[in-house]
């Protein structure tokens, strides 16, 4: 079953045109991974199906049945997307335990909200030990999973992750893709994921996307893609 | 007791009064009950500027107007002040959101100044408004606190004597609360959650599904409100209310705001404390300095914290990786 469509979707930053015309397709359950070089609008994308503010988007994006069109950033959210920005994004003067909390902020399941922190907490025991720290004095890889942890305790259906692997110990991004896979797996999370790092991104994808200049110019399963010489070579860059 | 006679020399341009412990602490109650109000102003900026950026030059302006409100409610119409001051806060906590939603977000979407000339322009015309609905005479206030001229404890009999009037010790008491009452909305409620995240990450805090415009008006109205208990303790103070009431006084909350870091509520506290004592010590120490310069003190203070340390006592330096 299709929960995003999306469309002809066109994106610019005031008078610079970044998307022309995105097509693409995620399933329910899937993992899809967006690749492509730098500049070729990959995080545009990502925000463009938030609706972002700052951005002019037209086109159609529709998510599990209705179109995502000109909602709120918020309404976005609790529609069930949560967006892993570039480089965390995590609230620097906020605790770890903020943090999460703010995370849920759409949910008033209290009880719940507790028991799926200490569920992440139990995932990350380096944030546990952090909880009353405020996130601005966490490594890289502790924001990292902090930003991660934070995006699920909105329970979204569908997850979008904004270059994860991002200058991160290689140990660091090995434990957060293999929480990516499991969350897949056990809470049937979908993912759309943005990656330089192609090999890691197509282990763990079922489809991949390949975007240059604001527009798809290939797609296909990620095995394929992953053992295609011609692909490699032009697109992937190894 | 005059420590200065003790003294082998003179000192050139030191008041000799100053050396009187009565005439001293005096001098250091008046300087933290301005203080106190200087604070609250202070707090209202701070408010304002944490989730939005920019300061908002009417604040002061529209605590004349609710202060002035209360004057008519109370004194021309007779309503009690319990209800005529409530009623004048969240009048003005009402406006001060719907000047937030319909004034400032459309001309702050487009960026640069655009906000800044639209406070000074509130200012001026809210200024204006009141002079031509009230009068350019000053009226006598609405009291809260009990003003009459014997309503003081005398701590030191003097001449000079040493005492700390009711409504000095009212004006501490009310803006303790505030202060206890904020830290509560912010660290123990769930509004307050969405608040410090609009602050400390606007983006983020739309991408957790937090109303990020909504917390900008939450802001401006908290800061309302408190402006307008400010010039309502103020001109309790002052014993006379007209429409250039709170004209000077954002100017020192601007001050302490500076002082301490312009996104720190215990530094806008501090600050305003410092701003007041600053205000009421200085001119009376140094003869050459008369009370008609105290207006400088604050500018001068402004100046200072942005030359020595731009982060004030309590800001944080802003970090940024690039």
């Amino acid at each position: 079953m299709t929960l995003l469509t999306v469309e002809g979707l066109e994106a610019s930053y005031g008078p610079v045109r970044v998307l022309h015309g995105i097509d693409l397709t995620v399933e329910r359950g899937e993992v899809v991974v967006l690749l492509g070089a730098n500049g070729a609008g990959k995080t545009t994308t990502l925000r463009a199906l938030c609706q972002l503010p700052g951005l002019s988007t037209s086109g159609r994006v529709d998510f599990d049945g209705r179109s995502l069109v000109g909602c709120r950033t918020e309404e976005v959210v609790r529609r069930g997307i949560a967006h892993v920005p570039q480089g965390r994004g995590t609230f620097p003067e906020l605790s770890v335990e903020e943090n999460l909390d703010a995370g849920a902020y759409l949910r008033r399941d209290r009880r719940e909200v507790r028991q799926d922190i200490e569920r992440w907490y139990d995932t990350f025991p380096r944030l546990a030990d952090r909880r009353h720290q405020s996130a601005g004095t966490l490594s890289g890889g502790e924001q990292q999973m902090l930003a991660v942890a934070r995006a699920c305790l909105s329970r979204p259906q569908l997850l979008l992750l904004d270059e994860p692997s991002l200058g991160l110990a290689p140990l660091v991004i090995q434990h957060l893709f293999e929480i990516f896979a499991e969350l897949n797996r056990s809470d049937g999370t979908t993912i759309l994921v943005v990656e330089q790092n192609a090999t890691l991104a197509l282990s763990i994808a079922t489809r991949a996307y390949v975007i240059e200049s604001g527009q798809i110019v290939l797609t296909g399963p990620a095995a394929e893609l992953h053992h295609d010489d011609g692909v490699r070579r032009a697109y992937l860059g190894f | 007791m005059n420590l200065l006679q003790t003294l082998p020399w003179a000192v050139p341009g030191v008041n000799d009064a100053f050396f009187d412990l009565s005439y001293v602490l005096q001098l250091v109650t008046t300087g933290l009950a301005n203080g106190a109000v200087y604070a609250l102003m202070a707090l209202s900026v701070v408010i304002v500027y944490r989730t939005t950026g920019h300061m908002n030059f009417a604040q002061g302006e529209m605590g004349t107007i609710g202060c002035l409100l209360v004057f008519s409610i109370s004194v021309e119409r007779g309503v009690p002040y319990w209800i005529s001051i409530p009623a004048a806060i969240a009048l003005s906590m009402v406006v001060g959101a719907v000047l937030q939603r319909t004034l400032v977000q459309p001309v702050e979407r487009r960026g640069g100044m655009g906000v800044v000339l639209v406070t000074l322009g509130l200012f001026l015309i809210i200024n204006a408004v009141d002079a031509v609905i009230w009068g350019a005479d000053p009226v006598t206030p609405v009291t809260p606190f009990p003003s009459e001229a014997g309503d003081r404890f005398i701590i030191l009999d003097g001449p000079p004597q040493f005492a700390i009037r009711y409504s000095t010790i009212g004006i501490w008491i009310t803006l303790a609360v505030v202060v206890g009452l904020l830290w509560l909305l912010l660290q123990r409620t769930r509004l307050g959650l969405g608040y410090r995240a609009v602050a400390a990450n606007p983006e983020s805090a739309l991408l957790v599904g937090i109303p990020k415009d909504r917390m900008l008006m939450l802001g401006w109205a908290l800061a309302a409100g408190i402006g307008t208990l400010a010039a309502v303790l103020f001109s309790q103070k002052t014993g006379s209310l007209d429409f250039n009431l709170m004209a000077a006084v954002i100017l020192y909350g601007l001050a302490a705001a500076a002082l301490g870091g312009f996104d720190s509520i215990p530094g806008a506290v501090v600050g305003g404390a410092v701003v007041g004592l600053v205000e009421s010590l200085v001119p009376a120490f140094f003869s050459f300095i008369g009370s008609e310069l105290s207006l400088v003190m604050a500018l001068v203070v402004i100046v200072a914290v942005l030359l020595v340390r731009p982060q004030g006592i309590f800001g944080k330096a802003k970090v940024v990786r690039v």
